[in-house]
């Protein structure tokens, strides 16, 4: 898989700290897949293996997401200016199943429900870290 | 909630490169600097104009770069602790033993718990920064996230001026600020009112890491909609 223009999924994207990293983030170690860093273009899916659907259980919100394992790429654009940015997924989450019904809006578009975060290097690549959530369309 | 269509990254790229390297370099009032595009407007708040029109700081911060050379990667990020401050430059060790020189320019957007200006910026703060690599080896930051956090934590705890909470294995302080901390219920729009916050409650919590006590200062605490209220 690359970070190509097959439409994967569509929802909310959020960000999180992970690796070496100063504040309350430094205990967040290299995540599920061991890799994961703040500054690197990565994120967590929450369908990266069986353990971690067990967790995030994005089903309960009626999102059934597709495995992605460790190393998989992926593109992510923002839906309303565009940009976008291709990650690598190196992590578990977002814990979709507490946040259920959630939705962030820009302009016309809607979407629903957190199904990527991403490191705050690639989540400031095309939005804003103050946000908090963007609404984001991802590819493969 | 809402984002910004951003009109004119490339604009404000070669806006903030330029300023960088002609030194419009204004740091602590939040004026916008004379130099690259000849008189500046003088101010004291965080949103000026410029040439370019106006600089309103969240759509600031949302403005992705993209390269006018296309084999100039789209923009660069640092990370780290800030260890000391030259005049315009942010002098930061990165979590990975590596070092950064951030350059703030009149055109940067700081966000420290609030869009706001370099004047805010200490030693010790840490720091999420977005720009460009200029030859001299400094990133050009169009954007600097100061302190900022984005925890998924559980409320344990609710006082009149804090709330404790679960992060991980750890427990941390989240200071309620008066008029400033809000609250979103299932991603509606952020509210002053705090009352529906229980304990037990799985929170994402945006705001403003302290170095000097490891609190965190609470600008946002976002909780998934009651369950009657699913869609």
């Amino acid at each position: 898989m690359a970070c190509g223009s097959t439409k994967l999924w569509n929802g909310e994207a959020t960000w999180f700290c992970c690796g070496n990293a100063w504040g309350p983030c430094a205990a967040a170690g290299g995540g599920a897949c061991g890799t994961c860093r703040s500054s690197a273009l990565q994120a967590a899916w929450p369908n990266a293996s069986k353990a971690c659907w067990d967790i995030t259980r994005p089903d309960l919100c009626g999102e059934d997401i597709p495995r992605r394992g460790c190393g998989s790429v992926m593109k992510v654009r923002h839906d309303c200016s565009g940009a976008s940015v291709c990650v690598t997924v190196s992590d578990c989450g977002p814990r979709t199943r507490s946040f259920c019904s959630e939705s962030t809006c820009c302009d016309d578009v809607c979407r629903t429900n957190r199904v990527i975060d991403l490191t705050p290097a690639a989540f400031s690549a095309i939005g804003s870290l103050s946000s908090g959530t963007l609404p984001v369309s991802i590819f493969e | 909630m809402s984002a910004y269509r951003t009109g004119g990254p490339l604009d404000r790229r070669r806006f903030l490169t330029a300023a960088a390297l002609r030194g419009a370099t204004v740091i602590g009032t939040g004026v916008v600097g004379t130099g690259a595009l000849g008189a500046g407007v003088l101010g004291t708040g965080v949103v000026g104009a410029t040439a370019l029109g106006a600089v309103d700081a969240d759509a600031a911060f949302a403005a992705p770069i993209r390269p006018l050379d296309p084999a100039v990667a789209e923009s660069a990020f640092a990370e780290g602790r800030i260890t000391g401050i030259d005049h315009d430059v942010l002098r930061v060790a990165g979590s990975y033993g590596d070092h950064f020189r951030v350059r703030v320019t009149g055109a940067t957007s700081v966000w420290k718990a609030r869009a706001t200006t370099a004047a805010d910026i200490e030693t010790g703060d840490g720091l999420y920064a977005r720009g460009v690599p200029l030859p001299d080896g400094t990133l050009a930051a169009d954007a600097v996230w100061v302190n900022i956090v984005n925890l998924h934590a559980t409320i344990r705890g609710i006082e009149k001026a804090r709330l404790h909470l679960a992060h991980g294995q750890h427990e941390i302080v989240g200071n309620l600020m008066p008029e400033r901390t809000s609250a979103s219920y299932g991603g509606a729009s952020p509210t002053a009112d705090l009352s529906r916050l229980t304990i037990g409650q799985s929170a994402q919590v945006l705001g403003a890491w302290r170095p000097s006590d490891g609190s965190v200062d609470l600008v946002r605490v976002a909780v998934a909609p009651a369950a009657g209220s699913r869609r």
